[in-house]
């Protein structure tokens, strides 16, 4: 099966066709207000007081988004406040983007001599850019240049009956044809780890689950609380799940059944394609931006929602580059926030599909989304500050 | 809506997922795969809620996806809501060990 795509000098397929201004700021905001067809990221996370290891992934993650598929091209400008720490220069930054090929542009407010001359600069460069990648075609291309992420939120009962089956459907043909795909929420394996571990390609990637996961419950057991204060949330608790174990098991349904290639951390890029666990954190502020770092063109929100009291949903992506689409199998969900949903699985639950009809329907849906049609929430124009996984304190 | 029933998920496991909102006295027909059995709800139980299938004592382990999601912090009858006011979680529980790392 194929889908129209943006074909890249990297060999990689974009779904959406954006110039990417980095790093969030003043310019970038502007130059965006200006330029038509232009995206920046949004986030708070610029290293000052961070540990090396935390100014890697904010570089990472930074890199990995101006490589993304779904870039034409990039700006980076340096009005930025990157204290001077060398993971974080401009020249790095734009360097590494480069890489793939495509063109990137570095502004230089030194260079330019004032803030509003570098944005003169921006502008003209962002509009140049944004004619070029106007001038690119959609091609029909393989499949197997998706890559997708996903996270399942307001988990309910329904989540672990229909919603992530759904999707793990979805991922088993994704990986079957080639794709790649992505999924993570360490703390949501915690009580199911052993299941997944089960399901590593070698023995390396099986000991890497349950180090993981490990490693995230004796942070947790370190702060003296019941994780049922934090996790499951109140919305699980309300829609019927009792305890983190219920919440994982139900959680990890979202994966299918294929072999785990491998773990990665919070925007690391894999080394081949198939089927990889992310470490990261489930918020949807923060886990989408690392999923598009990584490389995915789309990022899926799996919603339960029957502990939620009724409002719309409103809300967009926090990839950045890789747009949102929101999938439920609650009915009621889906009354309260149709305007938002683009897929519902709750037929599994009525008797209407069986898992793998809904999975069928589901990937038609993608393959529409990957060839154009927007999602919901892409049409509006608004996005709220991602915040970048960082593991260690700040000073 | 159509009387849907509660699911289980592996013949281990002890609770079934409400489908359906009961009331108490309302039987269900709890299905796994082509079996079904019926239990009777002892209160009301709303959908997507868990019905406990058997008598759960104190201590023992409840099971649900055929893998242990807790342990009954009273006893539970059958037919009876299993939620968290007696299902305790064990895992990530740093107020179990005090805050020291076990």
């Amino acid at each position: 099966m194929s889908f129209l795509g943006y074909a890249r000098p990297d060999g990689s397929v974009g779904i959406r066709n954006h110039v990417l201004v980095l790093p969030w700021g003043f310019l970038s905001s502007k130059i965006c207000d200006l330029v038509d067809g232009t995206k920046t990221f949004l986030t708070p996370d610029y290293g000052g007081g961070r540990t090396s290891r935390d100014r890697e992934t904010i570089a990472r993650t930074l890199i990995g988004l101006g490589r993304n598929p779904n870039v034409a091209s990039v700006i980076v400008q340096s009005l930025y406040p990157s204290a001077g720490y060398p993971e974080l220069t401009p020249v790095r930054i734009a360097e590494e983007i480069a890489r793939s090929g495509k063109r990137v542009e570095l502004i230089d407010a030194v260079e330019e001599g004032s803030t509003l001359r570098t944005l003169e600069k921006g502008v003209q460069v962002a509009r140049e850019m944004v004619l070029e990648a106007s001038r690119i075609r959609r091609e029909p291309l393989e499949m197997s240049h998706l890559a997708l992420g996903v996270k399942c939120g307001h988990s309910d009962t329904t989540s672990g009956i229909a919603g992530n089956p759904v999707i793990g459907n979805l991922f088993d043909r994704i990986v079957e044809a080639g794709g790649t795909a992505f999924f993570g929420e360490t703390t949501e394996i915690i009580g199911a780890e052993h299941v997944l571990a089960k399901r590593g390609r070698n023995e390396e990637v099986s000991r890497r689950i349950l180090e993981v996961a490990a490693e995230t419950e004796t942070i947790a057991k370190a702060t003296g609380e019941d994780i049922r204060t934090v996790n499951p949330v109140p919305s699980n608790i309300a829609g019927g799940i009792s305890s983190l174990e219920e919440k994982s098991l139900g959680a990890i349904l979202k994966s299918g059944s294929a072999p785990i290639r491998g773990v990665l951390t919070y925007g690391e890029r894999p080394k081949g394609k198939g089927l990889y666990f992310v470490d990261n954190w489930m918020s949807m502020v923060s886990i989408f931006a690392g999923y598009a770092a990584a490389g995915a063109q789309l990022v899926i929100f799996q919603l339960g929602g029957g502990g939620l009291s009724g409002h719309d949903l409103l809300h967009t992506s926090t990839a950045g580059v890789a747009p949102l689409m929101w999938t439920t199998a609650n009915p009621k969900t889906l009354d309260m926030a149709p305007t938002t949903i683009d897929f519902y699985s709750g037929t599994v639950i009525e008797g209407e599909d069986t898992i793998e009809e809904a999975g069928e329907k589901l990937l038609r849906v993608i393959l529409d989304i990957a060839s154009g049609t927007m999602t919901k929430v892409e049409t509006i124009r608004h996005t709220d500050p991602a915040q970048i996984y960082l593991r260690d304190p700040c000073f | 809506m159509a009387s849907r029933g509660a699911l289980r998920f592996s013949e281990d496991d002890n609770v079934a997922t409400l489908l359906e909102n009961l009331a108490s006295g309302d039987e269900v027909q709890v299905r796994l795969g082509k079996e079904t059995r019926t239990v009777q709800a002892t209160e009301d139980i709303p959908f997507g809620f868990k019905i406990a299938l058997t008598d759960i004592v104190k201590g023992a382990r409840i099971v649900k996806y055929g893998e242990p999601i807790g342990i009954a912090s009273q006893d539970i009858r059958q037919g009876g809501m299993v939620h968290i006011h007696n299902l305790e979680g064990a895992r990530g529980r740093g107020d179990l060990t005090k805050g020291a790392i076990r």
